[in-house]
């Protein structure tokens, strides 16, 4: 489960850190859209320096960036390979069937490396500066407008931070119950594929018990300190729109403009 | 064969080669012989759990061994092995009652059974003899277990371990959230067992009323180290080390401390039990009305 890095927050106090999570996330997204303006070697030099400033200003080891890229290693090489044997288009190095090696297969596979890999990079930077509940917020926050068109936008966040913050909690709960049912002679990844499906039953179910006995009190222990929606609710963490984020808005304008300088 | 419960120099550590490493249990080396009531003692974080999860081999030793009624468990020791020992120590969990899933209270209880080969017809009579002998009334056993009253639920989940037939029943504070009344049922029940049917039991509790009132071994540990191994007698004479390690009397215990010092007696014995108690005050009475 440690692998699992989505959400796993690193306490910090950087630039980045400070840094407004409104603007964090927008930027982010903003960032994918950019990727694709990159089309030769010049852009993606431009886009990996401008990433890996980033990271050096988070003040976080790089390994932790590079155990975000692993779990989705197989994906990478599966794109990659895809581009690499079925673009066609310059010099033929080898040909069988329907698979061609050529240097624009060659290129365009490494491009595309580069583009997984800085998205990968940039989404962990987000999540490794931001705690999930100021996600939660700034996703809130940005999706204000959306209200208009009656869009739930309060209890579409609530929920995502509700989740998100039961996240270890039933990782807990399910350590625990799977230890019990160890105990009563329940043999986990053992046995035929019908017999390790019949063993999750015993673990599922409790967890489904306890997730909605959990539900049911949260939302007693809400109600009974006046929860009544979201119409009218002040907010304890107030974001401010710091120099920082302008900064960083300004930087991210002149890469766009670089960017579109510098491709074909 | 020597039942017993034997470890060696244990050590654990939690997330070892992280940066988030801890180290749980530090060189604990313990003695639980077959047939005791043994109470484990600590505050949160001690490494109360992590000592009850080696005793069935949830956990195996970072290093050091463990030897239960003749299983040795090391580092080395393979998690196949561990399935037949999980059948000599039966482990009643915290909240028990969130290990219920099954449709019926009956085929709950059976499941533990039929885990370790019984066939259906044998679990369902060991099912029916453990839930009687934790006194759950014979009309509950169709009924499923989740519209059970708390305490019912509970009684379910510990025939369920019953049901298994372990030699040694660890329980990781039993009674936590019941009333006092079923606080007290709960306790009975296990001392039933505990002689009736020669269970050895191994009792984690921050009650030191039940450790007085039940056990004849208590351990105490303190950040992953056995700072005490004796008897309850032996822990409760000396209240300035209990002191100094943030534990308390019992009532019993600590009444006669109060009474004692109030009459300026010295302390020549010490009950732990309300019966040993009453004993005392009529020996000081007995003695006062002779003068």
């Amino acid at each position: 489960m440690n692998k699992l890095l989505l959400g796993r927050y690193i306490n910090g106090n950087s630039l980045i850190h400070r840094m407004d999570p409104r603007s964090k996330l927008a930027l982010s997204f903003y960032f994918i859209g950019i990727i694709f303006l990159a089309n030769n070697w010049q852009t993606y030099l431009l886009l990996i320096a401008f990433t890996f400033l980033g990271v050096l200003l988070s003040k976080i080891k790089l390994s932790f960036f590079i155990r975000g890229i692993i779990p989705l290693v197989w994906l990478i090489l599966f794109t990659v390979l895809l581009q690499v044997f079925f673009t066609n288009g310059g010099h033929v190095f080898w040909h069988w069937g329907p698979f061609t090696l050529s240097k624009y297969g060659l290129v365009n596979g490494v491009y595309v490396f580069f583009r997984f890999v800085l998205i990968i990079v940039m989404s962990t930077l987000l999540t490794l500066t931001t705690s999930p509940l100021e996600i939660s917020d700034a996703m809130e926050s940005l999706l204000k407008p959306l209200k208009y068109l009656k869009v739930p936008v309060y209890e579409i966040s609530l929920m995502l931070s509700i989740a998100l913050r039961f996240v270890p909690t039933l990782m807990d709960e399910t350590a625990k119950i799977m230890n019990a049912q160890r105990s009563r002679g329940v043999n986990f990844g053992e046995g035929s594929l019908v017999e390790q499906v019949k063993a999750v039953i015993p673990i599922l179910i409790p967890l489904f018990v306890s997730s909605f006995n959990r539900a049911e009190d949260l939302a007693t222990a809400m109600e009974a300190r006046g929860y009544k929606g979201g119409e009218g609710r002040t907010k304890f963490r107030v974001h401010v729109w710091k120099l920082r984020d302008t900064m960083t808005i300004i930087a991210f304008a002149v890469l766009t403009i670089a960017l579109i300088i510098l491709k074909n | 064969m020597v039942m017993s419960i034997q470890a060696k120099k244990l050590n654990y550590t939690y997330q070892i080669g992280t940066p988030l490493e801890h180290v749980a249990l530090k060189d604990v080396s313990i003695n639980i012989k077959d047939g005791s009531y043994t109470a484990i003692v600590g505050h949160t974080g001690s490494g109360k759990s992590t000592l009850l999860q080696h005793l069935n081999g949830l956990l195996k030793p970072t290093s050091g061994e463990i030897s239960i009624n003749g299983y040795t468990i090391d580092n080395t020791t393979k998690n196949k092995e561990l399935g037949k020992l999980r059948k000599e120590v039966g482990f009643v969990f915290q909240f028990p009652e969130a290990q219920l899933f099954e449709e019926t209270v009956l085929k709950d209880i059976a499941f533990a059974p039929k885990n370790f080969g019984k066939s259906e017809d044998e679990a369902e009579k060991i099912a029916r003899e453990k839930a009687k002998l934790v006194a759950l009334p014979e009309e509950v056993l169709e009924k499923s277990p989740f519209e059970l009253s708390g305490g019912q639920m509970r009684r379910v989940a510990i025939a369920g371990i019953l049901a298994m037939e372990p030699k040694v029943l660890v329980l990781d504070e039993p009674t936590a959230g019941l009333d006092p009344e079923g606080r007290h049922q709960m306790m009975e029940m296990f001392n039933r067992l505990h002689k009736d049917e020669n269970l050895t039991i191994i009792l984690v509790t921050h009650q030191m009323n039940d450790v007085a009132e039940y056990a004849d071994h208590v351990i105490v540990l303190e950040s992953g180290k056995v700072i005490a191994d004796s008897t309850p007698k032996e822990l409760f004479s000396d209240p300035e080390w209990l002191k100094n390690h943030h534990l308390n009397l019992p009532q019993t215990t600590d009444f006669a401390y109060k009474l004692f010092d109030k009459l300026a007696l010295s302390k020549h014995s010490i009950p732990l039990q309300s019966e040993e108690l009453t004993d005392e005050i009529l020996k000081i009475l007995g003695g006062n009305l002779n003068e």
